[in-house]
């Protein structure tokens, strides 16, 4: 085995202790842990836009996107509860214990967006995949032109990671742009659905990357923004997520057309995802 | 090659039992139906059945399987692992050229690939084939269309072809030669060769008259299929007469999906277990929130056919994902088994070529 999956933990799940679990918005929580076997620790070497198989003893496994970046000083997995294995997550307290197989996937491709600008289009937890990603650019700035976040989600109450937002805005040039839904009192910002905020931010076209991720329907329009600004196909990227047993290419029920989310993915260019004949 | 008389059949599968688990084509007591099944005596293995309705896949790939058990004390914070260890070596006597590559595709995907799939690996390794040439075809099969039969060329220890009262023994591995000494096989002299070649042919003559009840020239389709000549109207209407049993990935000998649960036990522990499943099934896609991506029937439904015609064996390994055994035809309540589709799917392209 070489690459992106090197020392992957394959098939049966190594140990890790919750040590704090925290509140991010309704039905989401972020759970920092470590691994037991000190071994598993040292292996564990995500990269950015990888996923775990995650294993919440008792109830079963999902698949589930790694939010943080080798620049974090601790992993942690941020979750909703939307179903029968993420509910017994969330039941867990610190100390409790659960069991991950992976990193798996390809993840993103640092190596050839450098020196361009790059663009976070995101919606809802759509930030959480995009979140690894843009802690390593904004760690490596200086390898980077334009840094754009544009982020929308239901209401403010609902979007995520707002300190860290706010830590990261210290960054110089780090640009963003929120929306919610619908006006609320108290939200002096704009109000709408993320994709109409592409057209205002004046996105970059040239030598210009954008990484997208949020709900079916909120990808789509922000991808029709993105293509009328100009940004190519292959230059738009995203994290898909399918169903998921196994995480090691041999279940199929990640299957898109030819290629498997699990081990050809979960990273896909705009340009391969058309190409795949399925609804995103 | 050498010469085995039809009655030390009992014989060979008496001897690999004393070191293998003995599968083999068995009639059932009740209905004479051929099954591919677990046998303790190895008298039972009827090399002479007909194709047995099953393939013998389970073997490999069990219909339900623990790949794992846990007990998590949430009082005291302990889990314990355990990896089920408990494979024991196997021998197949009298599986069909068909079949044989049916395990073939399997290995490729199983053990292939990025990463290998540890329990097909424990339950392949340790395995002793025996193959039962085919010298004359059954009216279900179209393994010529499908470049699988009716004889096998690799991945066999013994490759057995009927001559007479004799079977032509053929040993394809060191554990094959081994059997032939330890039986005390005299060697078929140099013209064997030559009448297996004759016997194979013979057999391969005989698929237009007897092999009546599919015809699948599967090539050509594939083609088409994988250049997206085939219409979306052609893949509705195959999709239309899916009842989504998933019979046909069950009895399959090439298919490989399966399901994992987590299972709960009175005692406390969780077996982690892996069942076939079947992408005709609606529920095969959708995701933890209802959204599921591949919602129109004719995605779901079609998915197998796009699977075994066009990328999953083909793209890679430059054949079908179908070795043309016709169970599939023979469970359809739809009439949609590969065959058939085929069929369909050569209608339209022979229309379009009129046009």
């Amino acid at each position: 085995m070489s690459g992106a999956n090197a020392g992957a933990i394959v098939t049966v799940p190594e140990t890790a202790v919750i040590d704090e679990i925290r509140d991010e918005i309704e039905d989401v929580r972020t759970f920092y842990f470590s691994f037991e076997n000190p071994e598993a620790a040292r292996a564990f070497r995500a990269r950015s836009g990888q996923f775990v198989m995650c294993t919440v003893y008792g109830a079963g496994e999902f698949a589930v996107s790694l939010p943080f970046s080798p620049e974090d000083d601790r992993p942690h997995l941020s979750v909703r509860q939307v179903g029968k294995v993420t509910r017994a997550l969330h039941e867990l307290r610190p100390g409790d214990k659960i069991g991950l197989r992976g990193p798996f996937g390809n993840g993103f491709p640092f190596e050839s967006i450098k020196g361009k600008n790059v663009i976070y289009v995101a919606g809802g937890i759509g930030l959480i995949p995009l979140r690894s990603s843009i802690v390593h650019v904004l760690q490596h700035r200086q390898d980077f032109g334009r840094i754009i976040l544009i982020y929308g989600s239901k209401s403010s109450q609902e979007l995520m990671y707002r300190d860290m937002i706010e830590k990261w805005k210290a960054t110089e040039g780090f640009e963003t742009y929120f929306t919610i839904d619908r006006p609320e009192p108290g939200w002096t910002g704009p109000v709408g659905f993320v994709h109409t905020l592409v057209a205002p931010a004046k996105v970059p076209v040239e030598n210009t990357v954008a990484f997208v991720c949020g709900p079916p329907l909120m990808f789509n329009s922000v991808i029709k923004e993105l293509l009328a600004a100009g940004i190519k196909d292959e230059a738009i990227m995203s994290t898909l997520e399918r169903h998921m047993k196994c995480g090691i290419g041999k279940c199929q029920h990640c299957a898109i057309g030819r290629t498997l989310v699990c081990t050809d993915g979960p990273v896909y260019t705009y340009k391969q995802i058309k190409t795949l004949g399925e609804q995103i | 090659m050498y010469i085995m008389p039809k009655s030390q059949a009992r014989a060979l599968a008496a001897a690999l039992a004393e070191d293998y688990d003995l599968h083999g084509p068995v009639l059932r007591e009740e209905s004479g139906e051929p099954m591919f099944d677990r046998v303790e005596d190895p008298a039972a293995i009827r090399l002479e059945a007909a194709i047995p309705y099953n393939p013998p896949k389970s073997v490999v790939f069990p219909q339900a399987e623990r790949i794992m058990s846990y007990r998590y004390d949430r009082e005291a914070k302990t889990v314990s692992l355990e990896r089920d260890d408990l494979v024991r070596p196997k021998a197949l006597v009298g599986l069909r050229a068909c079949d044989l590559n049916g395990l073939l595709c399997l290995d490729r995907f199983y053990l292939g690939q990025e990463y290998v799939d540890e329990f097909y690996r424990d339950h392949r390794k340790k395995m002793f084939i025996v193959v039962n040439n085919c010298v004359r075809p059954f009216p279900q099969c179209f393994c010529v269309c499908t470049d699988s039969g009716p004889a096998a060329r690799e991945g066999y220890d013994v490759a057995l072809t009927g001559d007479g009262d004799d079977y032509l023994f053929e040993a394809g591995s060191e554990k094959g030669q081994a059997l032939a000494r330890r039986l005390g096989l005299k060697e078929a002299g140099p013209g064997a060769a030559g009448r297996k070649a004759k016997i194979i042919d013979a057999s391969i003559a005989r698929f237009d008259a007897e092999a009546t009840e599919n015809k699948a020239w599967i090539s050509r389709v594939m083609n088409r299929i994988t250049t997206g000549f085939i219409s979306n109207d052609i893949w509705e209407f195959i999709g239309d007469q899916c009842f989504e049993c998933g019979a046909c990935s069950f009895v399959c000998p090439t298919c490989s999906c399966f399901n994992i649960e987590d299972i709960n036990s009175r005692e406390g522990r969780t077996d982690r277990m892996r069942s076939w499943d079947s992408c005709s099934y609606e529920g095969y896609t959708r995701m933890a929130g209802e959204h599921n991506p591949r919602r129109p029937v004719e995605d779901r439904r079609n998915k197998r056919f796009f699977c075994k015609l066009s990328y999953s064996q083909s793209r890679k390994y430059l054949r079908p994902g179908c070795v043309g055994c016709g169970r599939c035809n023979r469970v359809c309540p739809g009439d949609i088994g590969i065959a058939n589709v085929v069929t369909y799917i050569r209608r339209e392209i022979t229309k379009a070529g009129a046009k």
